[in-house]
This record gives C-alpha cells, sequence and structure tokens, in this order.
C-alpha cells in the first residue's frame, strides 16, 4: 500500500488568482478508493511505449539557441530516497524569452529557430537525468493582474506503479517571481515548496549546473503487490 | 529513510503536442480480446469543453491480468478542440474481485494535481465502485453503442464525475 500524502505538502486544488482553478477543480470532495493490484501495478517498462528524444535542448555552434547555459542533474527516487532506474521523464520549458513552442503560446514574445524544449529522458541505474539545456525566461499570464510565471522547467515523470506518477514544475533559486507565484505558493508548506526549487551549484564548467531531486510516490518493491 | 513526495503542479497549457500523441491505440497488433473504442467529451464548470487535456489510462488485458508481455496496458490521448478523446484499446477482464474497468488520470491546464477516476462496463460489484456514493455510481459506467463505449467526464458542477484521492 502506498502511504497518503500530507495535504500541506500537495498543491491545492483552487487558488486564487488562478482563474481557471475554479472552472476545472472538483467541487465534492474527492472519494477514498481502496488500493488493489490495478492502482499498484504500474506501465512498467514505459519507455517501450515512450522512447527518448533529444537529450541536449542547447544545441552548439551556429545551431546554439539563445540564453544562458545551463545544465540540470535530476535524481529521480522514492520515497525512502531508493533510485528509480529506468523512470522516464518528459521535461519541456520555453525559450530564454519566455516563449513555447507550443502553437496555442499567444504571448509576444520571439521564437528561437535554434530551441525546441521538449524532451524524453530515461533515468540510469543512479536514477540520475540530465539535460543540457538554456534557462528558461519569465512571462506573463494572459488575463491576469499582473501575475508573472517565474522561470520554471516542467517535469513528468513515471515511478514504479500507477499512484506514482507525478506532473511538476522546478524552479530556480533568488528569483523574486517565485515568492508571488499562484502556482509554487499553491504549496502551503515551506519546506515541501522550497523541495521544488532547483539547488545552484557551483562549477568551474562553462554552462550553470543545478541538482533537482523528485521523489515519486512508493517505497522500493514494497510499492508492489507482490 | 523517508522522504515527502514531490507537490504536484498543473501541467500547463503548453505540454508538448508530440507527446500527447500517438499513444492512445493500445490495440494495435494485440491478437487476445476484444477491440473496443473508448470515447468521450470533458466539459469544466460553466459547460465549455475543454481542448488540450491530457489523459493517460492504465488497465488489465482480455484476462484481468496486468503482467501480459503481449498487452500494454496503458495510453495516453488528448482531447481535441471539441473536448473529445479516444482510445482504441482491448476490452480488459475482471479479476481477484474487481470488475472490468480502466484507470484514467487526468492532466490539465488549470488542474493544479492530476485527477484520478474509473470507467467501469456495467454496473457491478466492486471495491473502488462501492467506495463511491451509491447515487454517483452510475457516472462511472460507460455508455455503449456497438464496441463504442462513452465515458464522458465534468470536472466541475452538475454531474460531476467522482474523483479519488489516493
Amino acid at each position: 500500500m502506498l502511504p497518503r500524502r500530507n495535504p500541506a505538502t500537495q498543491s491545492e486544488g483552487v487558488v486564487q488568482g488562478y482563474a481557471q482553478t475554479f472552472q476545472r477543480w472538483p467541487s465534492q470532495p474527492l472519494v477514498k478508493r481502496p488500493q488493489t493490484r490495478s492502482e499498484l501495478t504500474g506501465p512498467s517498462d514505459i519507455a517501450r511505449r515512450l522512447a527518448p528524444v533529444r537529450g541536449d535542448l542547447a544545441g552548439h555552434g551556429a545551431k546554439r539557441a539563445l540564453g544562458q547555459l545551463i545544465h540540470i542533474r535530476a535524481r529521480v527516487v522514492d520515497e525512502d530516497g531508493a533510485p528509480v532506474p529506468g523512470a522516464v521523464v518528459e521535461v519541456w520549458h520555453c525559450n530564454a524569452a519566455g516563449k513555447y513552442i507550443h502553437p496555442n503560446d499567444a504571448n509576444d514574445a520571439p521564437a528561437d529557430p535554434n530551441f525546441y524544449g521538449a524532451a524524453r529522458l530515461v533515468a540510469g541505474d543512479s536514477g540520475l537525468v540530465e539535460l543540457r539545456t538554456v534557462k528558461p525566461g519569465a512571462y506573463p499570464v494572459p488575463d491576469s493582474a499582473g501575475w508573472w510565471r517565474p522561470p520554471h522547467v516542467h517535469f513528468s515523470v513515471w515511478g514504479r506503479v500507477w499512484l506514482s506518477r507525478l506532473v511538476t514544475q522546478m524552479f530556480f533559486p533568488g528569483e523574486p517571481l517565485n515568492e508571488r507565484d499562484a502556482i509554487l505558493n499553491a504549496i502551503r508548506d515551506p519546506q515541501a515548496r522550497a523541495r521544488c526549487v532547483a539547488r545552484f551549484v557551483p562549477s568551474s564548467a562553462n554552462f550553470l549546473v543545478y541538482d533537482y531531486q523528485i521523489v515519486v510516490r512508493g517505497r522500493g518493491a514494497a510499492a508492489r503487490l507482490e | 529513510m523517508s522522504l515527502v513526495p514531490t507537490g504536484e503542479m498543473t501541467l500547463g497549457p503548453f505540454f508538448p503536442r508530440e507527446f500527447a500523441q500517438g499513444a492512445n491505440d493500445l490495440a494495435a497488433g494485440v491478437k487476445q480480446g476484444e477491440v473496443i473504442e473508448i470515447t468521450g467529451r470533458i466539459t469544466q464548470l460553466d459547460g465549455r469543453p475543454l481542448d488540450n487535456l491530457v489523459l493517460e489510462i492504465w488497465q488489465a488485458d482480455s484476462e484481468g491480468r496486468f503482467d501480459n508481455a503481449n498487452f500494454f496496458g496503458w495510453g495516453r490521448a488528448a482531447t481535441d478542440a471539441n473536448g473529445v478523446y479516444r482510445f482504441r484499446t482491448i476490452k480488459p477482464g475482471g479479476l481477484e474481485g474487481r470488475a472490468p474497468h480502466v484507470n484514467f488520470l487526468l492532466l490539465c491546464s488549470g488542474l493544479m494535481r492530476h485527477l484520478q477516476t474509473a470507467m467501469f462496463f456495467a454496473a457491478a460489484e466492486d471495491p473502488v465502485l462501492d467506495a463511491v456514493p451509491a447515487e454517483l455510481r452510475p457516472r462511472l459506467v460507460a455508455g455503449r453503442e456497438g464496441t463504442v463505449y462513452r465515458f464522458d467526464i465534468r470536472l466541475r458542477g452538475d454531474g460531476e464525475t467522482p474523483f479519488f484521492d489516493d
């Protein structure tokens, strides 16, 4: 059985200042259900269906994306701190000017022909995925009263079982917009919130290094029924 | 060591289209079981359909098993501008006290955490369906026309779909 999570460490469903949440989060209480084999198994070996694409979003030479070169080292672990090798991780973020590759992004910021902001990675034995990219910019949220999204990177992660699925966002340290962001601050617990911010790692490399830990639900083999 | 699971956050409006496509046919190349289609429309409080909402499903094979090397019981689809999604799959069997069902997970801009629900093929005794208040259970049972099962999802408001807290 997977232990229930502490709600204070998870986002609120309805968030002041984020209008869509009032249209979309259920009004009725969520139903507590028993966990059976159906919820405690999961798509194992999902990389079979979701093949890795692009491990480097920054490019090189004349094809180098604009912006500050960064290196994200994200480690996927379970609630025991044990690495989750083979975890599939999808990553997407906007370019250095705050523009996504998505056709629905109406933000009046320039596209970068050398930047395509989507990658799918598979964790190695230590649960580590590494992404070379450029630091995303901030951008204003349409039809909001001055809400700017701080620089952030979206993560979509598969753990060991169906209930381990995690979609979240990684933030950068020292960004003044972090304190005002409706999404980051929807997590009430300050420590849980702080863990959504990557750690800057001083280095002599020609890129900035950020470490980030992703904890998916499950406790080692105990997450399985057998 | 005991670590706290990372906080979920919304998928946002810009989930790459290439990730949302090409994974909604679970039946391709599968020889065992009845091929069916599951489709439905997803709406929000004001009744408007949701475009670009991502659904993931997890289900058993035709015999109720989750460890069939010849059937990968996971799929993903996204809604179109009319709020409609579509999966092609194999009708799952029931096993170990569970009635045949398909687990659904929903991700969307404005959903701070993913939503979990389940679709059933008929009203039946099932420990998960039984956890839902009796008057709401019919909302988790799909309509049927031949081999097409219809499962509409209402995120909030009248006729709201029951969702699970795990």
